[in-house]
């Protein structure tokens, strides 16, 4: 029994001994891991340069929540000025046009066209912060091979959180024009949040501006945007990594009072907490507004807080909405 | 009409077929099974004649897969559990000690973040657990079904206000009203 004995503790010590020399190359390339999240940073660089200067067009296919939407794209620059431009193919056929951060959406069988300042945001396809440093505190950036989009050669740039408070992302570089062919999200256990991929892209030398149709009256101001200090409420703490980029106090129902939007971001995830008052307003949710709910894959929480309705919704895990709802104060 | 779409399928087979079209002819068969059938037949025609090679299967070929899977015993009775014996006790705990050691060990670069080929699903469910559990906020996340309820009008403004690029992936933003919105004569 005690030649048994030995015999299993002399495997056991001979397994450590094997797993430590199969890690051993990637323990001492510590140094080729930092290169590559450099490469994986400098790939991101080249994108938003890419996607900022370059004239593009393609059909690009939005899939969320198990819908698909494709549409047509488009992207051109003249004299430093960008537009881009989105056709969709099935009905509600609509038009939208980004410029200069104000989103123009037309409706074709309505006739609406809804305005939207969203100088916040900079495109449909990935929004990325101008100073990539910005990601540095929430996320890991590295490459992750190569693969084919649409029959064109991609670089494979992982976007990994390093805490579970947020979703990961994957985007697949052009390898001739750096533009993102295909850009998912991943929720916590691994499955496709939203996906956003081109079935053909063109890059041209020019690209028109689409003129959408003049206005016969005057839209409202969309969207004040202001200091997020001056919102009625603030945040005893927030998950690391998430700023106030953007405040505005509008009435975002007809005709209704202000609404408080505070937009917080993370330089990828976004969330937008909302504040009303309550009045005789039922509660946003019909059913219990006890827990995070999901929307289209973009979870929501809604509760009373004193004589206010407080609102948290964003692409990030339930725990991120919780725990933002959990430290909103009122000032 | 059955003419235009075998003529599509096999447009879009060759790959002839206009991109808008072949978009809508596959949305097209994610709602009829004939079509999508037709489609594999057709696959399956140009793939032999291209080729001159061609496996020949009956129809009822996966039918009958999964009419034998289900002819399958299913053992419901629970096993009996070996008696266990002290003298084992000491190679349990061993062995037990090399596959820990093992385990640990090879978790190792998941820990740091930088594996270059690990999974990304792998690596989310590593950074999950990491997560510790927030005090006084249970999370309870309810899954929202069209068809449970509508849509609500207010839950709509929000998400519009929150997603810009809701205009290009959320389809039932038609039906909101914005302060913002107004009507083109």
């Amino acid at each position: 029994m005690i030649v048994v004995k030995w015999f299993f503790l002399i495997l056991s010590v001979l397994s450590t001994v094997t797993a430590w020399a199969e890690n051993l190359p990637s323990l001492i390339s510590g140094s080729h891991s930092a290169g590559q999240l450099q490469n994986g940073k400098q790939a991101l660089k080249n994108m938003v340069t890419a996607m900022q200067t370059l004239n593009y067009q393609g059909t690009v296919a939005f899939l969320r929540d198990g819908k698909l939407e494709p549409m047509r794209y488009s992207h051109a620059v003249n004299n430093g000025q960008e537009q881009e431009h989105l056709l969709s193919l099935n009905s509600p056929l609509r038009e939208v046009v980004r410029e200069t951060g104000k989103v123009s959406c037309l409706y074709k069988a309505t006739h609406q066209l809804v305005v939207d300042q969203r100088p916040f945001e900079r495109s449909f396809l990935v929004n990325m912060p101008t100073d990539l440093a910005q990601l540095d505190a929430a996320y890991d950036i590295e490459m992750q091979g190569e693969e084919s989009v649409a029959l064109l050669p991609a670089n494979v740039v992982a976007i990994k959180p390093k805490d579970g408070l947020r979703y990961g992302r994957k985007i697949w570089l052009s390898q001739q024009w750096a533009l993102p062919l295909k850009v998912e999200v991943y929720g916590l256990s691994g499955e496709i949040v939203e996906e956003r991929l081109f079935t053909e892209l063109q890059v041209k030398d020019n690209l028109p501006f689409i003129a959408m149709p003049p206005a016969t009256n005057t839209p409202p101001a969309a969207t004040n945007a202001t200091a997020p200090q001056q919102a009625a409420f603030t945040f005893s703490s927030l998950p690391k990594g998430f700023t106030e980029v953007f405040f505005s106090r509008q009435p975002i129902h007809v005709a209704e009072q202000p609404v408080d939007h505070v937009l917080l971001s993370d330089g990828l995830a976004s969330v937008s907490i909302y504040m009303e008052p309550r009045n005789n307003t039922p509660p946003p949710v019909n059913n219990s507004t006890e827990g995070v709910q999901t929307i289209d894959a973009i979870n929501f929480f809604s509760h009373a807080q004193g004589n206010y309705q407080i609102t948290v919704m964003g692409e990030v895990p339930p725990e991120t909405i919780r725990l933002i709802a959990d430290n909103v104060r009122l000032r | 009409m059955n003419d235009e779409l075998n003529q599509k399928t096999s447009q879009f087979l060759d790959d002839e077929l206009p991109h808008d079209q072949a978009l809508a002819l596959l949305q097209k068969m994610r709602t009829n099974a004939a079509l999508a059938e037709k489609l594999q037949r057709y696959a399956a025609i140009s793939h032999a004649l291209k080729t001159e090679q061609f496996i020949a299967l009956r129809p009822d070929f996966s039918a009958q897969i999964s009419a034998r899977l289900e002819a399958e015993p299913a053992y419901l009775l629970p096993r009996p559990k070996p008696a266990a014996k002290r003298s084992y006790q000491w190679l349990a705990l061993a062995a037990s000690v090399a596959v820990l050691s093992v385990v640990a060990v090879r978790s190792l670069p998941l820990l740091g973040q930088h594996s270059p080929n690990a999974n990304p699903a792998t690596l989310q469910i590593a950074q999950h657990a990491a997560v510790p559990t927030l005090p006084h906020s249970p999370v309870t996340t309810v899954a929202r079904s069209n068809t449970e309820q509508p849509l609500n009008a207010r839950i709509n403004d929000y998400l519009q206000a929150h997603n810009g690029s809701a205009y290009a992936d959320n389809q039932q933003l038609q039906s909101m009203a914005r302060l913002t919105a107004y009507n083109q004569k």
